[in-house]
């Protein structure tokens, strides 16, 4: 509990993260709260096209007369939630596999590297498009499964290096030495030191994971959901909407400033957190 | 660097290509096998001839059978690709693989290049500009841009671009490569018009990574900066121009080379989006494309196509590092 | 200013600011160096020989600043030079070997090229001319040239570097070479071939030199003066004969004592005792009194000015001043 504390109040100090926090806040709000509050109404209402923002349509009507506002608050739970599952599968088998591949080393680590060098030559953005093009994507899941199937590389080559540079320092020795049990040392002394690491690589996963998912929904490859910010954007483009309607402009503009928004703030926390949770820092 | 070495880093990179092309093939025969049955009842009955003969025919084309075993699958498209054949677009069978690539490629490879030095070049000046006058406002102003130039991604900044300068003000094409009522050639007209049709797809890139470029060279000048050597030739009466073109740039280069590298595959994946929204016919465009369509032959074409310029250019940015830096001492 | 004199050092004091505090690196330095010379610094680190030495080049580096004082070189002073005099004087007038010179060459530069890079910016010359004259300096300390020229420094030996650092400083046929700990980071054997180069330089090409060391005993063996720093002052100077023999300054006293001999016995504890002044902290009065057997109530209270105690001799110590000699 202490340890909460102080990380707050570490983050809240510094004023880059403080407002990183608040954004992701407010977002988190908008995704979990909003869908509730806000009730989503998509029957195409023709007469009330592009309509400008006003009290009852906060940020107006799209081009079927759908309110703008109320897409994007159900539209970030959308993009979050794939986020989220994105970032934890990759977390999950970046670090389960850079941690074997840094402590086992030899013939698991060389093949481990080989093919995660591979994973990491070839761009990701292609072969994620090929990816949902072939699995045609229904739910947030399968889109989560593809989006990390192409990020877990970097992070198992970037877990391998740190649990690499910790393996041979002094208190790792010493733990062996003493003759601490295998998951003992894993779980109680290697992991809390890459914690900070951990936790900056989940949000850039989650930024990275949706950057993906919205460029492969603006190519129209992930239609299963109206009113998430990519297909908003798709629609936008595609639907002669956006681009040169300038009464198309709102619903084109607010999907890509939330996503900026969000992207910021990502990064602005992810910079705090680093500060917070690495005990170099620190003190 | 020792001619064994090269060879082990060739002999790498060819196992890579390797891997990628099994990666290929596995990634392909996931695709929904009614595509090709599909495709197969068609030719039958539109060319009256058996199912069988239709399979075969069809397997000519693209290299694959869904109803032969699998190692003999595997046969048939390495003996394709042996030849350096493709196979056929699914959709427009008239065209193969390979002209599609060949057609596209030049685009977006132009517009990478051309991308890659100009941001690389103008970020490495900003850099050292910023590392030898440390107080200017061009370091707080340069960090700021880049903060959100990287948050944003690019094909965000297409859209922005396209909006404002192609829609809003008609400063610039909404797309193509070049204008069609040119005719292609080594004349001037052709010539400016592809740069004029390539401004936009250019600047795009160019926006989203200067920034990086720029920081990036100035951490290394900095720390370049701090080493005996820059007070040694200082005190050597050297000029601080001297310093900074020969001493401060060559070394603080070094690192980014392999940067380069990545950076070219980024680019490579980044051209798909971008190429899309500003209907640029390049790799990318021609990706979107057979994706939307369900063309695998196209994507699997395209895919191992990238693969294999990715390793290349891994492989010449690796030995060319070692060229350059006289210290390295290059280990198997 | 004194004819004799090549380097007339006045007055001089570089501050350095940190977050910490401000330290006095050099205070009030007042220094000849003669012509034809080999002039010794002595102190240990921290003692502002190596701060004032880079100050004779003008490149001290940040955060110091030097504050005030004069540096005379043929009767001009050199801080006063404006940008381009300055690069001139730089290695043309003034030259200097850097100390652990593992470092003071441009790793991605062939030696050969960096030579040519630095006689150029200073005269024009051809670079057949160039390198016959590199080549004469290096065959001159004992290397083989056409091998060295086409060499990148990390092809070279620590050794091998340092005497491709004195040939540099040659180049320009500068009228003072500065050597920095010149064989600090070598073994004995290395040392001792360096310094055999080190008087062949100065007795056949007669060039003065500065030399810079906290091993009083190894400069004993070519410098003709020596002068004593501790804290950022200089608290003696004088010939080195007469120095080893009587040494004014309970300091040089200690330093001289503590050089081991290989007469001695092993068991004999000759070192000086307490430790390194804290430069952001110094005691009051004379800097060295917390280590000094002789320190009186005076020494606690009063900082001894640098006094001519026999002709060409300096000492800092209130026991001079009163008349009162060191045994």
């Amino acid at each position: 509990m202490r340890g909460m504390i102080d990380f707050f109040r570490i983050i809240c100090h510094n004023k880059r993260s403080l407002i990183g926090l608040i954004i992701l806040v407010i977002f988190i709000l908008m995704a979990t709260a909003g869908p509730f509050i806000f009730k989503l109404n998509m029957t195409v209402d023709y007469n009330n096209r592009y309509l400008s923002p006003s009290l009852e349509h906060w940020l107006g009507t799209d081009f079927a007369g759908r309110d703008t506002f109320i897409q994007l608050v159900h539209g970030s739970k959308e993009v979050l939630l794939v986020g989220l599952l994105a970032a934890f599968f990759t977390l999950f088998v970046g670090a389960l596999l850079g941690t074997l591949s840094g402590l086992v080393g030899g013939r698991l680590d060389a093949g481990i590297m080989l093919i995660t060098n591979l994973f990491l030559t070839i761009p990701s953005f292609p072969i994620l498009i090929i990816m949902a093009a072939i699995f045609s994507i229904r739910d947030p899941i399968s889109f989560a499964l593809v989006l990390s199937a192409w990020s877990w590389p970097g992070l198992t080559r970037a877990v391998r290096s740190q649990i690499i540079s910790l393996k041979e320092r002094d208190f790792i020795v010493i733990c062996k030495v003493m003759g601490m049990s295998k998951p003992h040392i894993i779980f109680k002394e290697l992991m809390p030191s890459i914690t900070s690491f951990l936790s900056i690589s989940f949000i850039m996963t989650m930024r990275g994971a949706i950057t993906g998912s919205v460029g492969i929904m603006m190519l129209g490859l992930a239609p299963y959901s109206p009113t998430n910010w990519g297909q908003m954007l798709n629609l936008a483009v595609s639907q002669t909407g956006g681009i040169f309607n300038p009464l198309g402009f709102i619903y084109l503009f607010s999907p890509i400033l939330c996503l900026a928004f969000f992207q910021l703030g990502s990064i602005f926390f992810a910079n705090g957190i680093d500060e917070a949770l690495n005990p170099r820092l620190r003190g | 660097m020792t001619p064994v070495i090269v060879l082990k880093r060739i002999g790498m990179a060819f196992v890579t290509v390797c891997l990628a092309t099994v990666m290929t093939f596995v990634l392909l025969r996931l695709t929904p096998g009614n595509a090709i049955d599909a495709w197969a009842r068609d030719y039958a009955t539109q060319f009256g001839i058996t199912l069988e003969e239709a399979y075969r025919r069809i397997a000519a084309m693209i290299n694959y059978n869904p109803n032969e075993p699998l190692h003999e699958q595997f046969v048939r498209y390495i003996s394709g690709l042996l030849h350096g054949n493709l196979g056929v677009s699914m959709v427009y069978q008239q065209i193969t693989v390979n002209s599609i690539i060949a057609n596209a490629m030049p685009w977006t490879i132009f517009v990478a290049t051309i991308s890659l030095f100009i941001s690389f070049v103008i970020g490495m000046l900003l850099g050292v500009r910023m590392a030898w006058k440390r107080n200017s406002v061009l370091e707080p102003s340069v960090s700021l841009f880049t903060v959100i130039t990287s948050a944003i991604p690019d094909f965000i900044f297409a859209i922005l671009l396209l909006v404002v300068f192609a829609y809003g003000l008609n400063w610039f094409p909404v797309n193509g490569a070049y204008d069609p009522f040119v005719t292609p050639g080594f004349n001037l007209d052709f010539i400016v018009s592809v740069l004029y049709y390539a401004t936009m797809p250019i600047l795009t890139f160019v926006i989203t990574n200067i920034g990086g470029w720029a920081l990036m060279m100035k951490g290394n000048a900095v720390s370049v900066l701090g080493e005996d050597y820059i007070i040694a030739a200082k005190a050597r009466g050297i000029s601080e121009s001297v310093i900074m073109n020969r001493y401060v740039m060559k070394n603080a280069m070094l690192p980014m080379i392999t940067m380069l590298a990545i950076t070219f595959g980024s680019m490579l994946g980044g051209a798909t989006l971008i190429e899309n929204i500003f209907q640029y016919p390049g790799i990318g465009y021609f990706l979107g494309e057979a994706t939307r369509t369900r063309d695998y032959t196209v994507m699997q074409g395209i895919m191992l196509f990238l693969s294999v310029t990715m390793i290349v250019a891994n492989l010449i940015a690796d030995l060319v590092y070692s060229k350059l830096d006289p210290r390295i001492k290059v280990e198997g | 200013m004194n004819e004799n004199n090549l380097i007339e050092i006045r007055d001089l004091s570089i501050e350095f600011k940190l977050r910490s505090g401000t330290i006095r690196a050099v205070d009030h330095v007042s220094l000849d160096i003669p012509r034809g010379q080999v002039t010794a610094l002595v102190g240990e680190s921290g003692s502002g020989k190596s701060t004032l030495a880079s100050a004779i080049l003008n490149i001290v580096s940040a955060p110091g600043t030097i504050k005030n004082g004069s540096i005379f070189i043929n009767g001009q002073d050199m801080l006063r030079y404006n940008a381009n005099r300055l690069r001139q004087h730089r290695w043309a007038d003034v030259s200097m070997v850097f100390q652990a010179a593992q470092n003071a060459l441009n790793p991605v530069m062939r030696i050969g090229d960096q030579m040519i890079e630095t006689v150029l910016a200073h005269q024009k010359m051809s670079k057949e001319e160039i390198n016959k004259k590199a080549s004469q300096l290096l065959d001159y300390v004992r290397l083989e040239p056409d091998r060295i020229l086409k060499a990148y420094p990390h092809e070279l030996s620590g050794g091998m570097k340092q005497r491709v650092m004195i040939a540099f400083s040659l180049l320009l046929d500068p009228q003072l070479v500065i050597l920095d700990e010149p064989t600090t980071a070598l073994d004995v054997i290395t040392q001792d071939y360096i310094f055999d180069i080190l008087l062949k330089v100065h007795k056949e090409m007669n060039i003065t030199m500065l030399l810079l060391s906290h091993d009083i005993s190894v400069v004993a063996r070519v410098a003709d003066r020596i002068g004593v720093m501790y804290a950022g002052k200089i608290v003696e100077v004088g010939e080195t004969f007469e120095m080893f023999e009587n040494a004014k300054h309970p300091y040089t006293a200690g330093l001289i004592q503590a050089a081991p001999s290989i007469l001695d016995d092993v068991n004999d504890n000759r070192s000086i005792k307490g430790s390194s002044p804290n430069l952001l902290n110094l005691p009051p009065g004379c800097a060295f009194h917390p280590r000094c057997e002789f320190a009186t109530d005076l020494c606690k209270q009063d900082e001894p000015r640098a006094i001519s105690v026999d002709s060409g001799r300096i000492s800092a110590c209130h026991l001079n001043e009163k008349g009162e000699m060191l045994a």
